[in-house]
């Protein structure tokens, strides 16, 4: 691609083309949905942490007027799910599993249908396992640490956070024929469609699944979640449309968790801040079941973000008597980047060291895992540079703290393909992707606009409907765009020079590893007598390649920061542990941040074109910004108070002295 | 939420015809509607009262008259709170978030139920909604009462509550038996086995309005609430301060808490420690200390001392000329 100087549309500030749409409330979510005939379904949930359903009678919800469908474990189809599990399995083993569902014409009628259903529960007992650790390694740990001249041994814990995705999960199912189609809020139409396939037992042609926006999805949305399955068994045996969309307390039983983590760490370094050993030991908390999708990898981050010869990470995954785990923005990552960071603070202050200065010392230059050089070398030190201009030493009470990340993903790769097809003087761009929220379509239309040389109203973009489009990725890793990219500057060009529009994304280099990063300074205000964190600013400055839309990069940073924020300072899914039951699957008491509570956000990222990594040089960033800020925080409330805060959220009683 | 029947009466007397334990009255509806959704009361019958009772605010020698049907909003906005009752208007302004203070009535502001997670969750049982015991009480407590010997450990959830409290405020009851008015204080009594609520109202009854006797002159007043975010949370604790001060000497002293028991509570001993005396920082601080020494934490809830120490203090150094 040319340099960002010579581009048209590409980088340029354009406002989200289905913004108009959204502001109005002409956008439709699955859940706006209102067909001819159309039911509403309800779930029954599991009250019990583990229990084994010996009896359940529907009869009396059978027998409610207007209630066209009822499922159960006496009725459904055996349909497999999870590792080991069904659809409506007998044994349960989280409050809130999905127990039985019914579809009648109004949701408080499948409401009431649901408290006239029997069911008998033999408790069982509750316990946790531990899996066997899974192990990384390079060098000798053992060696390392006695090279050491100092040695940070601390305990780190994070805790199970809530995705609370404006729109929750939801879709609504209608079979034409033997034919079903899905209007469904997912990150990953195609991967929805396989699933569902497969489940219903039905060639993949028959399944059409279709999201047009979507209000949230944060990783909790790209597999197939029971609710798809229920809807179309009910709209099924009722023959009717079924509609099923989430209560909030269901969806934050039920479709996913950020995983808790307890992180025993150990950090040994020579008295010049030079890295000697790494070693980590996480418990990682999955819930009841493994959900799939992308897996919470809690120590990638170990084997790379810091040059050192000899690092030990071992993972061990936890099975509790709750909601399943399910990738949440940065899966492992987040969680990893507090312990390690806030530890890397701790060894910085131990040192005597600036912090940027340890992290300099210790740059890696090469992916120590993959052990193959970085395509874009030098751009964490851009960042680390961008941030460092920001802040001066900061006043009494006030603190500053500090992290840097890297991400695993944000590469993109293959199979993602594009169509163009030139008609009226425009130019119509298919795509089997997606619009998570991202700005997807945007993006797009300018990569379209600035290779097909249109204005960008030119550029028709159908984004969202597996009905004849070209495969497209799910919106996960951070690599949506940088999957397309590519693939939309193929399709443009054969169909510029008069061929078929059609685009496929090549490879990723070989010979070279693709990472984004970041680096974030955080200034907050602490009331020492209160608890009470005011964060006064955040800057971020992230490598996220090519920036082919500013606006759409500032939202991104601002959501993730915020959403950070919240990780760091007030959310916390709370258990009963007596019962098991969640207390507060909520908006009231599961504290996301207010417009009141987000501080003054600067975005102080390059465009950083990285043409190794791909034809269009784009890296993603829907992750990366949410990676560094607890630990940020965390480090600069110590900066402002001497307290270090080893477990999040850093609420207030953790400070009051 | 389960099917009802709704009935708009024009008249309070055919309201109260229907007033029974099977009938809600709804006004501004934001804690009735939660209720009802979470299955936690299902009555058969909603009857509206929006056009029945009293809206608005008036100021006279005699003191202050709020209609029960006033809004949040309206309390937080009026000129004669905020000149002579500054607590309240302070309150009313934390309180919730705007779309909510909208809706919500000083009325029903009084008689919202606690948000105690046990309480409010329908797939658990408590002692308050007639169950065995208390599940807080060895559970999860941060959130939960430091005073008061239960059985039940929730706190009372007004912001707007303390501040009326500490102005002496009365409320106008009215049913079919007839009106009476009570002090705030009395009001709001400790549930017991045989009264599960936090307040005497009658089934049949319902709140007219409140009456605030007047301000004398150097009357001060603040009102202090701690959240776990900047806006829109319940109170962790709350202090309403209300003082009459000549120079430095303070003549009267009302300080109520919020966030520390299940009835909004009177820190008399705090008072007491500053009637009489002047606002030196030993008198504060000891006024702050008294105002917590009756306290009995739960295992996550001690942190609440501390900071409802330091709300107490910093409320009257506010107060301090």
């Amino acid at each position: 691609m040319k340099r960002d100087a010579e581009l048209g549309a590409v980088g340029k500030p354009h406002p989200r083309l289905e913004g108009p749409d959204k502001v109005s409330g002409r956008a439709r979510y699955a859940c706006d949905l209102r067909l001819p005939r159309q039911l509403y379904a309800r779930v029954l949930r599991c009250p019990l942490p583990h229990a084994r359903l010996s009896r359940i009678d529907t009869s009396r919800a059978e027998g409610l007027r207007a209630v066209h469908a009822v499922l159960s474990s006496a009725n459904a189809p055996e349909v497999p799910w999870y590792d080991t599990s069904r659809l409506f399995d007998r044994e349960l083993r989280f409050v809130g599993e999905e127990v039985a569902a019914v579809a009648a014409e109004s949701e408080e009628i499948a409401e009431d249908a649901l408290r006239l259903i029997a069911v008998d529960y033999e408790p069982l007992p509750v316990e946790e396992k531990a899996g066997k650790p899974d192990v990384r390694q390079r060098g000798d740990i053992a060696a390392g640490f006695r090279e050491a001249q100092v040695v940070i041994e601390e305990t780190y814990t994070t805790q199970t956070a809530l995705h609370n995705c404006l729109e929750p999960h939801g879709c609504t199912a209608v079979w034409e024929g033997d034919a079903l189609t899905l209007y469904e809020s997912t990150q990953g139409i195609f991967a929805v469609r396989e699933e569902i396939a497969a489940k219903l037992g039905l060639s993949e042609e028959r399944v059409r699944v279709v999201t047009e926006h979507m209000g949230g999805g944060f990783g909790s949305k790209q597999i197939a979640w029971k609710h798809s399955v229920i809807a179309a068994l009910l709209a099924r045996q009722s023959g009717r449309a079924v509609q099923l969309v989430l209560e909030r307390d269901a969806e934050n039983l039920a479709v996913g968790n950020r995983n808790a983590t307890r992180q025993h760490l150990r950090l040994g370094a020579k008295r010049d801040g030079t890295l000697t050993a790494i070693e980590v030991s996480a418990r990682v908390e999955q819930g009841a079941y493994l959900a799939g999708g992308e897996a919470s990898d809690v120590t990638g981050t170990y084997l790379t973000l810091y040059r050192c010869p000899n690092v030990r990470a071992e993972q061990i995954q936890v099975s509790t008597h709750r909601g399943p785990a399910a990738a949440f923005r940065a899966p492992g990552y987040a969680e990893a980047n507090f312990a390690l960071e806030s530890a890397m603070d701790e060894l910085a202050r131990k040192l005597g060291m600036d912090p940027i200065e340890l992290r300099l010392r210790n740059y890696a230059e090469v992916d120590q895992d993959q052990r193959k050089p970085y395509t874009s070398v030098d751009s964490l030190r851009k960042c680390y540079q961008q941030i460092r201009g920001h802040f001066q030493k900061s006043a009494k009470k006030y603190g500053i703290g500090f992290a840097a990340h890297d991400w695993a993903a944000g590469a993109g790769h293959p199979p993602a393909e594009a169509r163009v097809e030139m008609a009226n003087g425009g130019a119509r761009l298919v795509i089997g992707a997606q619009d998570i929220g991202t700005g997807t379509r945007t993006a797009l239309a300018q990569i379209a606009a600035e290779e097909l040389k249109l204005p960008l109203e030119k550029i028709i973009v159908s984004i969202g409907d597996t009905r004849d489009a070209p495969y497209g990725p799910t919106s996960a890793g951070s690599s949506t765009l940088a999957s397309l990219a590519p693939a939309v500057r193929a399709a443009a060009q054969a169909a510029k020079a008069g061929r078929e529009g059609l685009g496929k994304r090549a490879p990723n280099p070989k010979h070279k590893s693709v990472r984004t990063c970041g680096a974030q300074c955080a200034e907050v205000e602490v009331d020492s007598e209160t608890g009470e964190v005011t964060v006064l600013r955040i800057v971020a400055a992230h490598d996220c390649g090519r920036i082919v839309n500013p606006l759409l990069v500032d939202s991104q940073i601002s959501g993730g920061v915020t959403q950070a924020l919240g990780f760091a300072l007030t959310e916390e899914r709370i258990v009963d542990a007596a019962s098991g039951v969640v207390l507060n699957a909520n908006l009231e008491e599961y504290k996301l941040p207010t417009a009141g509570d987000v501080p003054q956000i600067t975005h102080a990222s390059l465009s950083l074109p990285d043409d190794e990594a791909n034809a269009a040089g784009i890296k993603g960033v829907g992750e990366p910004p949410l990676i560094p800020t607890a630990a940020a925080i965390a480090n600069a409330v110590f900066d402002a108070t001497g307290i270090r805060v080893r477990e999040l959220p850093i609420s207030r009683e953790k400070l009051i002295r | 939420m389960r099917a009802f029947s709704y009935h708009a009466p024009s008249t309070l007397s055919d309201a109260f015809a229907f007033l029974d334990a099977r009938t809600r009255p709804l006004a501004g509806g934001t804690d009735l509607l939660t209720l009802m959704k979470a299955d936690l009361v299902a009555p058969e019958r909603l009857v509206n009262v929006k056009a029945l009772l009293p809206r608005g605010i008036a100021a006279g020698t005699d003191g202050l008259t709020i209609g029960a049907l006033t809004t949040l909003e309206e309390i937080e906005k009026d000129a004669a709170v905020a000149k002579r009752y500054a607590a309240l208007a302070k309150a009313a302004a934390v309180a919730a978030s705007p779309q909510l203070r909208n809706m919500a009535t000083i009325g029903g502001n009084l008689l919202q139920r606690p948000r105690c997670w046990y309480f409010r969750n329908p797939r658990l049982d408590c002692w308050l909604k007639g169950g065995e015991h208390c599940p807080a009480r060895d559970g999860e407590n941060r959130l939960h009462a430091v005073f008061g010997p239960g059985p039940c450990h929730a706190v009372h959830p007004s912001d707007l509550a303390p501040a009326l409290a500490a102005f002496d405020a009365q409320v106008l009851l009215r049913s079919p038996r007839g009106e009476r008015a009570l002090p705030l204080e009395i009001f709001f009594t400790l549930p017991s086995a045989g009264r599960r609520t936090e307040n005497v109202l009658a089934p049949d009854e319902l709140i007219v309005s409140l009456r605030l006797p007047p301000t004398p002159e150097g009357t001060k007043s603040v009102y202090l609430k701690a959240m776990d975010r900047k806006q829109w949370a319940f109170a962790l604790v709350a202090v309403a301060a209300v003082l009459q001060l000549e120079g430095r000497r303070v003549v009267h002293a009302h300080i109520v808490l919020g966030g520390v028991a299940t009835i909004p509570w009177r820190a008399a001993s705090a008072e007491r420690a500053l009637v009489g005396g002047d606002l030196s920082a030993a008198t504060l601080e000891r006024a702050a200390a008294a105002a917590l020494e009756e306290a009995l934490p739960l295992a996550h809830n001690a942190y609440k001392l501390p900071l409802a120490r330091a709300l107490v203090r910093r409320a009257l150094e506010s107060l301090a000329p």
